[in-house]
């Protein structure tokens, strides 16, 4: 019912598919950035891009033009575009002096956010007489780390998620490089940096990823308090927040205009909807754990796992589910954010794990998504 | 072996040694060998002007005036008497044995050679045992520096004699595990009444010595006994002073042995806790990593 | 007593498991910089409130909570002298091999016997929940091996005491 790829046992920071999926791209928790290619059932890896100093935090794949954006805990963010084959960097000038943490390509790939532990985010866009990226920075009201972006679909509007509790959508509006934007339910003023909305589900917690859903008008954002919370620009901003007693969810995105799949410490996606009065509720968990086979052991194995562990039951310690640890990241892999059929998840355990809905509904009695 | 040996095993084996060889007609050999004991005691053996036929046991104790006060000369003469010769430099006490002449009760010689601590320490206790033995009271405490900062008090009274003895402990650690064996000292008195009335006083010293410099201190304890009569009959009293002489070392002993089990438990246990951090670390899978034999093949666990 | 116990360790038990949702976070003051922030408690708003389980009086725990980083400090049950002592030694046994020990933090904090100090980088590189499971039989086993400490060094000391007064 899953695929899950095995990348090894250090976490994968956060991965990224190119257009048409048959590539990844990911970081191994370092400073570098690897590309690999399907085949068959195995990964080869096609490429290493080298260049950031330290940890990477966050990569962005282009599907339509190609490009690959990566930023770093070394304050860089470089645009990597294929030329002759290869992987060409340009470094961009994000003017932060603290860690970027997230980046993310706006839909119509001519711009692109970077947040950053400097309490700001820099929206970048390219200019042609120079032949390089430029920033705008956004700092105001935001008072501690970004954690988390995510472009609204009309290419304007961004959210944005920050560790001092709120999320907040911004004009992202370069008048420089594209027309004025219409009216959205989220306002109509929108010149650069206008905070159109904040939001904060009351307690607060970290906000850990923020997702607008396909048509914009739905936000929705997790918290470190272990809640999930939607606002709805087209009823007038309502608040929806659900709480439960599961671990802080790290990551969501929209699978259709009234459904979300959450990822997070819990190592297990959970699927949330909106019900017809607009209610937000829990439905499922998506992994149902499974006894495994018991393995054969070799004798070597016990008698090391005796010396090293003080105990002979080698595999009893392995959780049941897919992955072994928190999952970081989930992302649509096939269909779009309002008809998603297959997911993607990520996690600190090394694995990419690919959810087919169709499967799931198959196994999951009673799962029918909306 | 849970008691000390009164002996000095190392002087008993090699005099025996030299004895037996000797006997059997075999050369002697050259010996010149420093031994320590407890309680800063020293012993030499030694050949005097290279002569190989002779061994000279030598001893020396820091207190050695101390007890000359309270006649261990004299003790030593009456136990010593044909091997006594006049003291080596720097120690107290020398014996002199001919190898050419071998006693025909060597064995016991030997045995006296290793008692050579022992002794010297007997004449305080023999001399205050007579005192009470005799009735005589009022005699002036003896005051025996057995240790740079340890001091041993013995009295007798009327009644009985009392032992004192100050010790200090190095460490906090050691004063109240010291303090837990002396609390078994006192209880286990119970279960035997032939023996004698052991007390402990931590930091102060014991009423008899109140007003005299004993020192005070966090670290420093009291540990005295009370014999009575039948401790000191002519029977029982080189047994209690065996006994009494070798306490101190005796508890600094099992002080440390205690020690020395907590640690090699705590070792075993911290290794133990690491094994089940070690659980918590994921298992590189071995199937995955090639492995290279050293002629270079390369083979993948299966 | 002993019907405490297992309460008291899954209350822990829970709270470590809740605590330790932890992110790789960089320094927002220091530049390329990714430092524990329960350690260097920079910002205020990347501090969970604390949260201390108490058995009872002696017997509690401390847990620390932050963005990347948690601090999970025991004050262990010292009912004597003689096992202040145990304790005292076996936490600075244990301490002195803390890089072995990788969670375990060098000095621990006021008022507590042990801390534990558990960043992002160790609950990435090992499984959280048996991290979790290291701790409470940590709390379990230390109890019990103090006390067993505690009765040999006192089957000792009157073996010791009756033969020697056993020789009179």
């Amino acid at each position: 019912m899953a695929e899950k790829h095995s990348f090894g046992v250090t976490p994968i920071t956060c991965h990224t598919w190119n257009g048409d999926r048959s590539q990844v791209c990911l970081s191994l928790n370092n400073s570098d950035v690897k590309i690999y290619k399907k085949n068959g059932q195995s990964w080869a890896e096609t490429a290493t891009l080298v260049e950031h100093g330290q940890r990477v935090t966050s990569i962005d794949w282009a599907p339509q033009t190609n490009r690959i954006v990566t930023c770093g805990a070394d304050r860089n963010a470089y645009v990597w575009s294929m030329v002759e084959g290869k992987w060409k960097p340009s470094l961009v000038l994000l003017r932060i002096n603290r860690s970027a943490t997230f980046v993310q390509f706006s839909p119509k790939e001519n711009k692109f956010a970077v947040g950053s532990g400097a309490r700001l985010i820099s929206i970048c866009y390219f200019e042609s007489e120079n032949n390089w990226w430029v920033s705008k920075h956004i700092k105001k009201p935001i008072r501690s780390t970004v954690s988390c972006l995510d472009w609204h679909p009309n290419n304007i509007l961004l959210a944005a998620g920050s560790t001092d509790f709120k999320a907040r959508v911004f004009s992202a509006y370069i008048k420089d490089v594209e027309e004025k934007p219409s009216p959205t339910s989220w306002g109509s003023k929108m010149t650069f940096g206008n905070l159109m909305a904040e939001f904060s589900n009351g307690e607060g917690g970290w906000v850990h990823s923020v997702a607008f859903s396909a048509s914009g008008d739905k936000l929705a954002w997790t918290g470190h308090d272990s809640s999930l919370s939607v606002a709805n620009a087209a009823s007038g901003q309502t608040l929806n927040v659900v709480k439960g007693n599961f671990l802080p969810l790290f990551s969501t995105t929209w699978v259709t205009e009234n459904s979300l799949v959450v990822v997070g410490f819990d190592c297990v996606p959970k699927l949330f909807s909106l019900d017809d009065r607009g209610a937000l509720t829990f439905i499922s968990d998506l992994d149902q754990p499974k006894e495994k086979e018991s393995q054969k052991s070799s004798a070597r194995a016990i008698f090391q796992s005796r010396d090293q562990k003080d105990t002979t039951e080698i595999f009893s310690y392995e959780l049941k589910t897919q992955h072994q640890n928190t999952i970081t990241q989930v992302s649509v892999y096939s269909g779009t954010r309002s008809n998603c059929s297959k997911f993607s998840t990520s996690g600190v355990d090394g694995n990419i794990v690919v959810w087919d809905f169709k499967s799931l509904e198959g196994s999951i009695g009673g799962l029918r998504i909306k | 072996m849970i008691l000390l040996e009164f002996h000095n095993r190392i002087v008993e084996e090699t005099l025996g040694q030299k004895f037996k060889n000797a006997l059997e007609g075999g050369k002697p050999d050259a010996i010149d060998i420093t031994i320590a004991d407890f309680d800063g005691v020293l012993y030499h053996m030694s050949n005097p002007n290279d002569d190989k036929s002779k061994v000279m046991v030598s001893i020396s104790l820091k207190f050695y005036k101390d007890l000359q006060e309270h006649g261990a000369d004299d003790l030593i003469k009456r136990e010593y008497a044909d091997f006594l010769s006049s003291p080596e430099e720097g120690y107290s006490v020398s014996l002199l044995y001919d190898l050419d002449k071998v006693p025909a009760n060597h064995e016991e010689v030997v045995k006296k050679a290793g008692l050579l601590k022992r002794n010297c320490f007997a004449s305080v206790f023999e001399k205050y045992f007579e005192f009470q033995a005799k009735g005589e009271s009022g005699h002036k405490r003896a005051i025996i520096h057995y240790r740079d900062d340890e001091t041993m008090y013995v009295a007798s009274q009327k009644d009985r004699v009392t032992v004192i003895f100050s010790t200090v402990f190095k460490d906090n650690d050691d004063v109240i595990i010291g303090k837990l064996f002396m609390q078994e000292f006192k209880e286990g008195r119970r279960k035997f009444n032939q023996a004698p009335q052991v007390l402990f006083s931590h930091r102060e010293p014991p009423q008899e010595l109140q007003n005299t410099d004993a020192a005070t201190g966090d670290n420093i304890g009291y540990i005295t006994f009370v014999l009575f009569p039948r401790h000191i009959s002519a029977t029982a009293k080189d047994n209690t002073i065996n006994l009494i002489h070798t306490l101190r070392d005796y508890l600094h002993y099992h002080i440390k042995c205690s020690k020395a089990y907590i640690h090699s438990r705590m070792r075993a246990k911290t290794s133990a806790f690491l094994k089940v951090l070690n659980r918590a670390r994921p298992e590189v899978d071995a199937a995955k990593k090639e492995k290279k034999t050293i002629s270079g093949q390369t083979f993948r666990a299966k | 007593m002993a019907a405490t116990l297992q309460p008291y360790l899954t209350a822990v038990k829970n709270t470590l498991t809740a605590a330790m949702c932890l992110q790789n976070f960089e320094s927002q003051v220091v530049e390329r910089h990714n430092k524990p922030e329960v350690e260097v408690r920079s910002s205020k708003e990347l501090l969970l409130i604390p949260v201390v389980i108490s058995r009872n009086e002696k017997e509690k725990v401390l847990i620390e909570s932050s963005i990347n980083s948690l601090r999970i400090s025991i004050a262990v049950k010292q009912a004597d002298e003689i096992e202040k002592i145990l304790c005292h030694k076996f936490m600075r046994f244990m301490m002195m091999r803390a890089e072995n020990f990788v969670v375990l933090r060098r000095k621990p904090v006021k008022g507590y016997d042990i801390s534990f100090l558990i960043t992002n980088f160790h609950t990435e590189q090992m499984y959280k929940h048996k991290l979790v499971d290291f701790i409470i039989h940590f709390m379990e086993e230390i109890d019990k091996e103090i006390s067993d400490m505690k009765i040999s060094v006192n089957s000792r000391a009157r073996i010791c005491a009756e033969e020697f007064l056993k020789n009179f």
